[in-house]
């Protein structure tokens, strides 16, 4: 009886929500489920594939196997394609980027293959598979491309379908227990690194290497055989730089003659399209190498020096502030000290791996960039405080290449509408080429369609810088009273010159003018 | 062109454009050009090659040593075929100007399809390079845009070439895009705007457009040469380019010499010749030895190998076999339609319903009973009265013409037309096309759950719910933003180009075996697809194929953007003209019945005349209901005279904009006498004088008063004092301060101390710093006013540019190098007005600073996200700024004036102090304490900003609630507070009587918001978005997720055209409002231009909307009072029970 009075409030609580619903005043509320990473575990990870893309194949191929020598099932979807950037378009949101579209397509084009070509059900796709993908650091809407995963795969029928990320700047904390199916420790992350440190040097020697082969398709030939090479140590936890040395051997057999002015045309511009060897960007590195250019691409190592970099900045800027601010990269709770000795360390490690692993496969000579002197040259026009995408570094890299003559013409390539790269780079580039008018600068922009005005714009720059390549050696030769017949014949009288991996001094941007001042 | 004597050797070059084929024929000794022709190909690029080269073949019969060298966006498949070699297009032209005309420093080509620009540049060796710049494919301002046009407004090409440049009778027309500049254009011709203005207008915004843009803010300097078919066919276009480029020269400084602007802005003979001329120079200056091979190759190119490349890129055909087709034609095939017949004598009782749309009129009359009885369709004129009166006309023919009379019952309008209409003639019934279009599925399929109208320019798609009567209403629609297409008239274009009547579309498409994979979304992109599939060489058929399937997939995935159609219902009816294709109507089909299964899709019988049947049908209810009818009767509509009149006397001169309006005077036979007036852009352009206005200003401030814009009151709010700072502390006053030393190692050590406050005592009352009024500072203002002001600047020295405007657009953008977003863009136009016109007009002198920092993150109150950041594109504009007003030459230091572009991060406090100390302590002489507290003081005013704010967004929600009423929440970045940028929405609904409210003012008192939230975080969106990194986005998510749960608040979400920021936000914001059944409607792709139709309609839509909302608010708001009653009742019983207990 003493409880009378709360039997009558909570009678009347029932009451009252039984009336309100006869009289439908309920409101449904909205709810927006998020799946946990947590939800593979390492009981999973021996029925789990692990899909990943998103770089070049050579990267893409020996993550792959370095994942597998992990113990993970892991398997490299192939480099999206116009039909992933449909897939992209119709379960994405308008107004995304191309990356975005491609890579996200390229998933969901995957899964539905495998639905509907391989048979499986939803349900095995969606427990039987994860894609795992490197977290973006914002702030553009690349950056925030995770939540897009998400929306497309429900929207194609793949609810549920499990997106694992590791964060690029993240390091070792996110090792989250022994129930983690994915395990973000030391060897995880050495294990990528290494993978993407030999897919760099792999490619940059191919990129010094086909444009002057004799024999048509011997270096596409010989990289597919270098592929299988790492891959195979990589799976087996073997040596790299042993089997980088059986590279070496392969690709020696590669015959060359680089007595050909060719102009040297670097790559730069947001991350994606630049790296990107399929229609992403027009396949673009291909494209330039038929109509006669060596192509300078910029190795995925440079980004992993460059995230070093920003942090290392951004961490110098704030420790000596006479408070901590909090926020992302406020050092409110943070071991400064402690950060800087372990980006020192982070930095050195991956320059000694990189020159290793280089000097190994006979990648003579190639520096890799000193992200301090980029800033530096960009700072002047573009604050180095202001990020997203690959920051001021185009603007650093195009002063850099043209004050020390690196190239004949920088392309910089990005999708449409690119809010770093076009909204940002190109304005301040303006200034830059102003200050050099003689400098070859293309900034192109690529939405899947388009091709043929694309191609048609770097042909009308590649004019002058064929051109320009051409002078430079007719320079040289003229400088040195050689004519081209007996320049020719003195380089292929040396075994020296005459091996895949020569590198003559640098003096001139091309080759051929650098090998007629050496000889 | 001069012929000497062929000798044994030739050289040929082609260029195969978008539209034409032009051939030089070359003496390669002396490069004297021998032959030459230029003729349009009608999209058969390889058969004109063929026969050109069979007539060059004749001419010279004795060449025996061929070389041939081919240029254009159509020959690259050519020169395998020909032995050619392919010279890219701007390289010819280039070199042929380079060698023809040695002292030009400028060309500029318009093609067809894109637009070029080369800027020969003298470096310190005197050695000239070119540098060349070529549209994107997102821009317009060439021939195709210039030819479309043309054919809308009704000009022959002999009199175009006639025409003259007449700088003072200009219109609004916008050539960023194809599609936006045609929108303009038909809106013009509506206006009654005679052609030949139009065609300026047009002129100018290109002339404008490729300054601004395609310069990359470069000068054009003399001599300047103009190339390509419209400047060489078109001489008003010279001669606003001979106008304009030396307002470039002038506004620069840039001295051009004393000769006549004909002489240093000119058009040579035989400039079409120039790129076919080019590539004979180039290649053989390669030395290149590209030998004709010819005409067998070519012979089999056309033949056989076009076809063959094309399996592998081709996609599905319309149908795969004649049961198919046969089956498709038997169930969605329209039956046409019998007028019907009347006996003589009799009286026909109806009323009539018209759609004035875009391109078209259309016109019903519909019996007392519902009943179609007769239809009319016509190509618009121009001008919405005549138009009417015909149609009307051809109605009462029909009727008479059968000896029966017609009685006309009512008379209802919707499009375009209606406004005019309901002035001129008093028509019962004004509907929003959106509504008229779903009372007349809804009169043919009561079930219909969506409808998708596809007419000459708009998409609509109407998703529809069952009312508790069983009808049905609008739940909710999306309409086409101007910047999309696939739309009806795209495909009649696309038929005509290829020689197709639209009658034979469907029957042509059904025939092709394959189809080219087009990309949807935007019509100038299509365009440009069309260009390279003609040259892959897929045939009109399966162009046409192509064409009619993209069209379901703009509608669905670029209009709707929902890829789960299912979740809408079964039930789809196919409206507009559009369906009477039947191609399109097939891929429709297909589409949707690929994705929901059981759907049912239905053609409208009537689908072409809808907006009328629904006009028709509102007027027959109203008309019903209220016992009489307001229509002036058929006779005197058909008689009603009118005059059109646009000129200086009707041009608006309230404000600065001094809009063109156009005044339509009607008269009806016995007297009664109407105006009309359109081609205003803001309320003040629908009076004629001072005092109109007057009444018209007090009108406004009543409504004001009443239905508060908050999102006005923020964007003045932010830029205006209304904090007063606290003085800086005397000098010595107690402060707390920490020394840090660096020590080895990467370490420092902190040391707390006190000590005296440290004052400069400088005086810098005479400071003058300059603030574009853009982007993320709509939202940190105060922050910078408070911080000048507490160092001491005096208040009318802190000077913001004005708010964004078209004349400010005008003047000042033409410096920028690159093409992002509008807010983005326009921000070179506020620093230009802050460099030429802040403080030069009284005797203090031009600004000392231009202060526009890159702010890296700015203030945020969602919690739980990843970062505060910016944009990038917005953070890194100041730099882009500074790039622009200093590459040429230094604007800046020319004025005396110093460029401040530092980064600053709202994230940092102790940063921001530090970074604002680095920058103003030496340029100031102020102390770091004095910076410090200056900070602080910027801060509180953010802080005193945000809670007036709230307090008013309180105030509003509070009073909607205890009114049932709605109030809008305008979701948008904080330069839509931009009344430039904004368009003037917020406004659009204040007028209807909602009130507007901002994000900022929504309230984020913790009590407040449990209400809604109960025991969640109120303040964090990590529910819905865990990966975001952008403020402003989060913040706009969060507003929405509020709205969700606040019963009163709808949404209206703006977003500007290429914002990469918002992309992200759209599909999270569409599932929140979907879930919540809250009301949403959205302008995306919010540009320079204000697109008014597009705007009204969506207004329109969305308060019939709103009204049903308000209309549930009460009803729900009675049920809860019933709910109290008997809960009260129920109390009162089992109190009772236990006290008898």
């Amino acid at each position: 009886m003493e409880n009378a009075p709360l039997d009558i409030d909570s009678e009347l609580a029932r009451f009252a929500r039984e009336e309100a619903r006869k009289l439908g005043l309920e409101r449904e509320q909205w709810v927006e489920p998020v799946r946990s990473n947590e939800s593979f575990t390492a009981k999973d990870r021996a029925t789990t594939t692990m899909l990943v893309s998103g770089l070049t194949l050579a990267h893409d191929t020996l993550v792959c196997a370095a994942l597998t020598g992990l113990g993970y099932r892991v398997e490299a979807l192939d480099a999206p394609d116009n039909a992933a950037l449909q897939f992209g378009k119709e379960f994405g949101n308008r107004g995304q980027c191309n990356p975005t579209y491609y890579t996200v397509g390229n998933l969901v084009k995957h899964l539905v293959y495998l639905r509907d070509e391989a048979g499986l059900s939803t349900a095995d796709i969606v427990n039987g598979y994860i894609f795992v993908t490197a977290g973006a650091c914002g702030p553009c809407r690349f950056g925030m491309y995770v939540t897009e995963y998400r929306k497309a795969l429900r929207d194609a029928g793949f609810d549920g379908f499990r997106v694992v990320l590791f964060q690029q700047q993240g390091g070792m904390k996110q090792a989250t227990g022994d129930e983690t199916g994915l395990v973000i420790d030391q060897k995880f992350v050495f294990g990528i690194v290494r993978a993407l440190m030999a897919g760099d040097v792999l490619n940059l020697l191919a990129y010094r290497i086909r444009p002057y082969e004799t024999v048509p398709g011997a270096t596409d030939e010989a990289l597919r055989e270098c592929r299988e090479l790492l891959s195979t140590a990589f799976r087996d936890d073997a040596s790299v730089v042993a089997a980088l040395w059986r590279c070496r051997r392969r690709l020696a057999r590669i015959e060359v003659d680089r007595t050909q002015p060719k102009p040297v045309v670097s790559v730069i511009g947001e991350f994606w399209a630049m790296t990107t060897e399929g229609d992403g960007n027009y396949q673009l590195q291909r494209f330039l190498e038929q109509e006669g250019a060596e192509v300078d691409v910029q190795g995925v190592t440079n980004w992993l020096l460059f995230m070093v970099w920003e942090n290392r900045y951004d961490t110098l800027q704030r420790q000596t502030l006479k408070q901590d601010d909090g926020g992302r990269k406020g050092l409110s709770g943070k071991d400064a000290t402690k950060k800087l000795w372990m980006l020192e360390a982070a930095e050195h490690a991956v320059r000694a791996h990189f020159q290793l692993y280089a000097k190994a496969i006979g990648l003579h000579g190639y520096h890799l960039p000193d992200m301090e002197q980029i800033a530096a040259l960009a700072s002047k026009h573009y604050d180095n405080h202001v990020r997203g995408g690959e920051g001021h570094m185009e603007v650093g890299k195009l002063v850099h290449f043209i004050e020390d003559r690196v190239n004949h013409m920088t392309i910089s390539v990005k999708p449409f509408g690119c809010m770093p790269s076009s909204g940002v780079s190109d304005g301040v580039q303006a200034a830059i080429t102003a200050r050099y008018p003689d400098a070859i600068f293309l900034p192109i922009e690529t939405t899947g369609d388009g091709k043929v005005n694309v191609q048609s714009r770097i042909q009308m720059m590649l004019f002058r810088a064929r051109q320009n390549a051409r002078a430079e050696l007719d320079l040289v030769l003229a400088e040195k009273g050689l004519d081209e017949a007996s320049f020719k014949a003195c380089v292929n009288g040396s075994r020296r010159w005459r091996s895949a991996f020569a590198r003559p001094a640098h003096r001139f941007a091309g080759v051929a003018a650098n090998l007629a001042a050496a000889v | 062109m001069s012929s000497t004597a062929p000798s044994s050797a030739l050289a040929i070059g082609l260029d195969v454009g978008s539209t034409t084929v032009k051939a030089v024929v070359v003496d390669p000794a002396t490069q004297q050009i021998l032959w030459s022709d230029y003729q349009r190909h009608e999209t058969r690029q390889p058969e004109k090659v063929m026969e050109f080269l069979v007539r060059i073949g004749e001419a010279f019969p004795a060449a025996t040593d061929i070389r041939i060298f081919v240029t254009g966006s159509g020959s690259g498949p050519l020169a395998a075929p020909l032995g050619a070699r392919f010279v890219q297009e701007v390289n010819a032209v280039t070199l042929a100007v380079e060698k023809l005309h040695p002292d030009v420093r400028a060309v500029v080509e318009l093609g067809g399809q894109d637009a070029k620009i080369v800027m020969f540049q003298e470096g310190a060796d005197g050695k000239k390079t070119p540098i060349t710049s070529m549209n994107d494919k997102c821009a317009s301002g060439t021939g195709a845009t210039i030819d479309k046009c043309m054919v809308k407004v009704g000009m022959k090409p002999e009199e175009l070439s006639n025409l003259r440049f007449d700088p003072t009778r200009l219109h609004h027309v916008a050539a960023k895009c194809g599609v936006f500049a045609e929108t303009d254009i038909v809106n013009l011709v509506k206006s009654g705007i005679p052609s030949g203005e139009i065609m300026n207008s047009l002129a100018d915004a290109i002339v404008h457009q490729n300054l601004s843009v395609l310069t990359r803010g470069n000068t054009l300097k003399d001599r300047v040469l103009l190339l390509g078919g419209p400047n060489t066919y078109l001489p008003f276009l010279v001669e606003c380019w001979r106008m304009r480029i030396p307002e470039t020269w002038a506004q620069r400084g840039y001295a051009a010499p004393d000769r006549a602007v004909q002489e240093l802005i000119f058009t040579p003979p035989n400039a079409q010749y120039y790129a076919a001329f080019g590539a004979v120079v180039y290649g053989l200056a390669e030395g290149n030895d590209a030998r004709y091979a010819g005409l067998d190759g070519l012979r089999d190119y056309v033949q056989n190998g076009r076809a063959a490349r094309l399996g592998a890129s081709a996609g599905a055909p319309l149908v795969v076999d004649d049961a198919v087709l046969q089956a498709f034609l038997d169930k969605h095939t329209i039956p046409s339609f019998q007028p019907a017949t009347f006996l003589p004598g009799t009286v026909v009782r109806g009323v009539i319903g018209l759609d004035g749309g875009s391109t078209s009129t259309k016109a019903v009359l519909v019996g007392q009973d519902g009943a179609v009885l007769y239809k009319s369709y016509r190509l618009s004129k121009g001008n919405p009265i005549a138009d009417t009166r015909e149609i009307l006309r051809e109605i009462r023919d029909y009727v008479t013409g059968q000896g029966a009379t017609l009685d006309c019952l009512g008379f209802g309008a919707t499009g375009y037309a209606a406004a005019v209409l309901e002035e001129s003639v008093k028509a019962d019934v004004n509907i929003v096309e959106t509504v008229a279009h779903m009372m007349a599925a809804v009169s043919f399929f009561p079930d219909v759950d969506v409808i998708c109208d596809i007419g000459g320019q708009d998409i609509k798609v109407v998703f529809l719910r069952e009312t508790p009567e069983g009808g049905r209403d609008v739940k909710d629609f999306r309409l086409s933003n101007q910047c999309s297409a696939g739309n009806g008239t795209l495909l009649q274009a696309m038929a005509e180009q290829f020689g197709v009547p639209l009658h034979q579309y469907a029957d042509t498409a059904f025939a092709a075996d394959l189809s080219p994979k087009f990309s949807y979304g935007c019509a100038v992109f299509l365009d440009a697809d069309r260009v390279n599939f003609q040259k892959e060489g897929f045939t009109a058929p399966e162009m046409l194929a192509g064409l009619a399937q993209v069209l379901p997939k703009n509608v669905w995935q670029y209009v709707v953007q929902v890829p789960r159609l299912a979740q809408f219902g079964t039930r789809y009816v196919l409206q507009g003209g559009t369906q009477r294709n039947l191609a399109a109507v097939k891929a429709q089909v297909d589409y949707i019945e690929a994705r929901v299964p059981d759907a049912q899709v239905r053609v409208h019988p009537h689908c072409g005349e809808a907006g009328a049947i629904g006009a028709a049908m509102e007027t027959l209810r109203v008309v019903t209901r209220r016992g009489h009818s307001t229509f002036i009767g058929m006779d005197a509509a058909i008689d009603l005279a009118f005059t059109t009149k646009n000129d200086e006397e009707t041009r608006c001169t309230f404000c600065p904009n001094n809009c063109s309006r156009t005044f339509i005077d009607t008269r009806t036979p016995d007297g009664r006498t109407s105006r009309y007036i359109s081609g205003f852009s803001c309320e003040k352009g629908t009076v004629e004088s001072k005092e109109a206005l007057k009444v018209l200003a007090k009108q406004r401030a009543t409504l004001r008063d009443q239905f508060p814009n908050l999102v006005h009151e923020e964007s003045t709010l932010a830029f205006r004092h209304f904090y007063d700072q606290r003085p800086l502390p005397p000098a010595g006053s107690s402060t707390r301060d920490v020394e840090v030393r660096k020590l080895p190692f990467f370490r420092v050590a902190r040391r707390a101390f006190n000590r005296g406050f440290q004052r400069s005592h400088a005086d810098l009352r005479g400071i003058k710093v300059g603030i574009p009024r853009v982007l993320n500072l709509y939202s940190t203002g105060p922050f910078f006013r408070t911080f000048l002001e507490t160092l001491g600047l005096s208040r009318e020295n802190v000077v913001f540019s004005t708010a964004t405007s078209e004349e400010m657009w005008a003047e000042g953008g033409r410096y920028g190098s690159v093409d992002p977003c509008f807010p983005s863009k326009v921000t070179q136009a506020h620093v230009h007005e802050l460099l030429m016109h802040a403080h030069t007009d009284n005797k203090r002198g031009p600004l000392d600073y231009i202060w526009y920092p890159c702010l890296t993150h700015v203030p945020s109150w969602v919690s739980g996200t990843m970062d505060h950041a910016a944009c990038p594109i917005v953070a890194g504009n100041p730099n882009v700024i500074k790039a622009a007003f200093t590459k040429e030459q230094d604007f800046f230091a020319d004025r005396g004036i110093e460029y401040i572009d530092a980064a600053l991060s709202f994230a940092e406090p102790n940063l921001m102090k530090k970074r604002l100390f680095d920058t103003w302590g030496p340029r100031l002489g102020v102390t770091e304490d004095e910076v410090g507290f200056a900070v602080d003081e910027g801060l509180a005013a953010l802080r005193a900003f945000d809670d007036s704010m709230q307090a008013k967004g309180r105030a509003i929600l509070d009073q909607v609630e205890r009114e049932d009423r709605v109030a809008i929440l305008i979701v948008g970045r904080p330069y839509h507070l931009d009344p430039g940028l904004n368009h003037g929405i917020p406004e659009e609904f204040q007028v209807l009587g909602y009130p507007v409210l901002s994000m900022r003012s929504l309230p984020r008192d913790p009590a407040w918001l449990r209400r809604f939230f109960g025991d969640t975080d109120p303040m964090s969106i990590s529910d819905v978005w865990p990966e975001n990194y952008s403020a402003n986005s989060s913040q706009k998510v969060w507003a929405v997720r509020l709205a969700a749960r606040h019963p009163n608040i709808a949404v209206l979400d703006l977003s500007s055209f290429k914002c990469g920021h918002d992309a992200p936000t759209y599909g999270v914001i569409d599932s929140i409002v979907s879930k919540s059944k809250t009301p949403w409607s959205a302008l995306h792709d919010i540009d320079a231009n204000k697109p008014g139709g597009s705007i009204a309609i969506r207004v329109k839509t969305y308060a019939y909307r709103l009204k049903r909302v308000e209309e549930d608010l009460r009803e729900r708001s009675a049920k809860r009072a019933e709910l109290a009653r008997r809960v009260a009742e129920r109390r009162r019983e089992l109190e009772s029970q236990t006290a008898a207990k």
